[in-house]
């Protein structure tokens, strides 16, 4: 085991070479020029060229590549071109909240989704079923960002019980990770279900039953671990989107993470913070399927990894 | 069983949240007050707190709270004496001789004098630097001190605007610059806020300045700033109470908040320009009859309706009423036969096809679409190009040659960054100033007005340069380069107990004389 996660940690070094590559390709072939842009609209050429000379933005592009990676690999992430501030410190600064965010959008997502989930396989086409699929459907179909607006409306501006943005404490927190949770949860709970009825179908469980064990025993003892596998899969896919979604979420709810910092340095063709956020973006979500495998083996003895 | 208790559970975490908040939230709103603080929502990040580096209007108007400059901008934009108790300008226009006010102190305790701004200057001209403040000098050849509370610029060429530039940099502490702390994050000036903290992306909270030279003229202790990019969730806050100052309020929302006893909603003319520019060197474009027939066949209040809620007014002239040494134009009156008349003329009876580009905002887009309505009433046909602002910005900006350039309309809008004369024609109108050296994407070429952009510097007196401005403008308005829009109304809404806090003309919000009732 120990040996297959070094062997999959080793494997991530060509992989961000890669990846890093791809990221300096296309942010720097998408039109838009940051000298311009900095320079701002009463500037002249000249007063343009100044500024992209000392940005190195004159120098051919594969230099320019070179350039960043040797930074990139002694840990120097560069500045940011548009307030000149390191960038390690503008995502530093920004990389709590939306962890936290993140983390308790997943956590929520996976309890509630679970739990619909197998309430609703247990009760197949009774009530309680019905009841949670259309929870399920409406999470999925509902944007994110009309959840978003609809609890400001509601328990901000009519109940005036939470705060309309901010992080500023735990109650910041709530609305934002609803919002963004509500549709993975959503996703969860449909895996979840028709696993939970896939297992159910299996010769163990009639053996179980045979056996004469109650239902709870059979749902919780025998089946639920067994009906995980594809919702963990699900959850793993799903949380790297989850930073996809807090770009729109933040926006929303005013939360100043690393979402909100995309969208302003893509909008300022801030280069530097723009790759550092991708690359952050990808490792994370490599990670997460390296843990999601190793959560596989935990699940199901069966797989094991060389 | 594990799953009713978890759910039983979940119910009551929910249950607890939801009255520990219902609790807390009126109890910090009277906290609030007490401690006089005010909170104002506005659109954006703060980029930087560095006073000479700061370039975006949000940045500008955030250090404005803690730094002054020797002049300064009123409410409508009238530059006024600050730090400076009084100045002189030579009559060659050449000397800026300033008298500096005594007994000011910075926030670190340190004095404000000749030697300050020495510090302060040379800071801003040290090329390793490369900071923005350095484009107000430009035409600044030597600055000298004349004595502890005098100093002279000499500039190396006359130049209309320059008070107007010197009000846009501020005088930062000389043991700030010299200790040299970043200066972005740890902001020390003379104004009558000084620096607390600040969460980028999240807050910016300046405190009152006890020992302010200046008028006791606020009574609140605390500001807070608050970047709010959705346009939803910042006029919820002021519905809600969050914030005490809203800025910019979204039009749709303006109607819902007059109904509503506790807001006020102030609309302010602003020095933001709504135009299309037509590329004059081009078929058909080049025909001052079509370009006039094209001012003709928009109907400008309609525009105003439909497009800015009604919360603008007619641009009548090329620059907005609010910028100096604006002089009034009678604006094209909307006259489709008239227009249709004049297309004969040129030869375009049956029209023409034409492209229009702007950029991808939802407000953008519906004014292309009305100009295209509006257009094809005299039969062009207008297509609408919208692009991402940096993919449009290189569209612009890449043709060398005008023979190269692939613009034919460009719906945009324009306001000079320190409100002046020159900055709203110069780089639209004068001939040098074709893309990509400038702004001048009409391509607009009349040797009179290169002429006259150019003597209006040479002259120090007021009058002779309100004369040539006044020229400039008739004769722009007359050649029609563009299609005269409108100009933005800023609108911004406040809670009833907070007075003082208002936005200048050019987008800016000052806190200075904030009161809370």
């Amino acid at each position: 085991m120990w040996q297959y996660i070094v062997k999959r940690v080793i494997g991530l070094i060509p992989l961000i070479l890669v990846v890093s590559f791809v990221i300096f390709m296309f942010i720097h072939l998408i039109p838009g020029d940051p000298a311009r842009l900095i320079a701002g609209k009463e500037a002249t050429i000249e007063e343009v060229q100044e500024i992209r000379v000392s940005l190195g933005l004159d120098k051919p592009i594969i230099e320019q590549y070179f350039v960043y990676l040797k930074d990139l690999l002694t840990g120097d992430l560069g500045y940011s071109i548009q307030s000149g501030a390191p960038v390690s410190e503008l995502i530093g600064e920004r990389i709590m909240p939306t962890l936290g965010l993140t983390f308790i959008s997943i956590i929520w997502a996976l309890v509630v989704g679970i739990l619909i989930g197998v309430v609703s396989a247990v009760f197949r086409n009774k009530w309680p079923d019905h009841l949670g699929m259309v929870v399920a459907v409406s999470g999925i179909s509902l944007p994110n960002f009309w959840v978003g607006l609809v609890l400001i409306q509601l328990f901000s501006v009519q109940l005036g019980w939470l705060p309309t943005g901010g992080a500023d404490d735990w109650k910041s927190y709530l609305m934002p990770s609803f919002a963004l949770g509500a549709g993975i949860m959503a996703m969860i709970a449909r895996f979840m279900r028709s696993s939970l009825m896939e297992t159910m179908k299996q010769d163990y469980i009639r053996t179980g039953r045979a056996k004469g064990l109650g239902g709870n025993a059979i749902v919780f003892g025998h089946a639920l671990k067994n009906s995980l596998i594809p919702v963990v899969t699900i959850a793993g896919l799903q949380f790297g989107f989850l930073l996809g979604g807090s770009v729109v979420v933040e926006t929303v709810f005013s939360f100043p993470g690393l979402g909100r910092l995309l969208i302003d340095s893509i909008q300022f063709r801030d280069y530097p913070v723009v790759q550092a956020e991708i690359l952050l973006f990808s490792l994370q979500f490599i990670l997460v399927n390296l843990l999601v495998d190793i959560v596989y083996s935990f699940l199901n003895p069966k797989i094991r990894y060389q | 069983m594990k799953s009713r208790i978890s759910l039983l559970l979940f119910i009551m975490m929910a249950f607890l949240a939801i009255t520990a908040c219902s609790s807390d939230e009126n109890s910090e709103g009277k906290a609030k007050d007490e401690k006089k603080e005010i909170t104002i929502a506005i659109d954006q990040n703060f980029v930087t707190l560095d006073p000479h580096n700061a370039g975006d209007t949000v940045s500008i108007f955030g250090t404005r709270a803690m730094y002054e400059g020797l002049v300064g901008f009123d409410q409508n934009m009238e530059v006024i004496p600050v730090l400076a108790e009084d100045y002189e300008v030579s009559e060659d226009a050449l000397e800026y001789t300033f008298k500096l006010r005594e007994g000011v102190t910075f926030h670190d305790g340190e004095p404000f004098n000749a030697e300050a701004v020495q510090a302060n200057f040379d800071r801003i001209m040290d090329e390793d630097q490369d900071l923005r403040a350095k484009r107000n000098f430009q035409y600044v050849d030597k600055m000298e001190v004349l004595g502890d509370y005098e100093v002279k610029f000499t500039l190396n060429q006359p130049f209309s605007a320059m008070l107007n530039k010197f009000a846009m940099v501020p005088f930062i502490s000389p043991k700030a610059i010299k200790e040299d702390k970043d200066l972005g994050l740890n902001p020390v000036g003379t104004g009558p806020f000084q620096f607390n903290k600040w969460n980028q992306g999240d807050s910016l909270v300046v405190d009152k300045y006890a020992d302010y030279w200046g008028e006791d003229a606020t009574n609140v202790e605390k500001v807070v700033y608050k970047p709010v990019p959705e346009n939803g969730s910042r006029a919820a806050m002021l519905k809600t109470g969050e914030a005490d100052f809203v800025y910019p309020v979204p039009q749709q929302n303006v109607k819902d908040f007059e109904n509503n006893d506790d807001v006020v909603i102030e609309k302010t003319p602003s020095t933001i320009a709504r135009y299309v520019s037509i590329n004059t060197f081009k078929e058909p474009f080049n025909d001052v009859k079509v370009r006039k027939a094209m001012n003709m066949a928009v109907n400008k209040e309609a525009y105003i309706d439909v497009v800015k809620n009604g919360y603008a007014s007619i641009l009548d002239s090329t620059m907005s009423s609010e910028t100096q040494y604006y002089s009034k134009q009678e604006p094209y009156t909307f006259d489709v036969e008239e227009a249709k008349k004049l297309m004969k003329e040129a030869g375009y009876a049956d029209g023409f096809e034409a492209e229009i580009w702007g950029n991808s905002s939802s407000e953008t887009i519906q004014g292309m679409e009305f100009i295209k309505q509006q257009l094809a009433q005299i039969d062009i046909d207008v297509s609408i190009k919208s692009m991402e602002e940096g993919t449009l910005s290189d569209e612009i900006y890449t043709p060398e040659t005008p023979e190269d350039a692939k613009v034919q309309m460009w719906y945009v809008s324009w306001s000079p960054s320190s409100g002046d004369a020159d900055g709203a024609t110069r780089s639209l109108f004068s001939s040098e100033y074709f893309p990509p050296n400038g702004a001048n994407t009409a391509y607009f070429n009349n040797s009179d007005v290169d002429k006259w952009i150019n003597a209006a510097n040479e002259t120090s007196v007021k009058e002779e340069q309100a004369d040539i401005y006044s020229n400039i403008q008739s004769t722009v308005y007359d050649e029609a380069p563009w299609i005269f829009l409108a100009t933005d109304t800023i609108l911004s809404g406040h809670t009833k107990n907070l007075d003082g806090v208002y936005v200048l003309p050019d987008g800016s919000v000052s806190i200075k004389n904030a009161t809370l009732k």
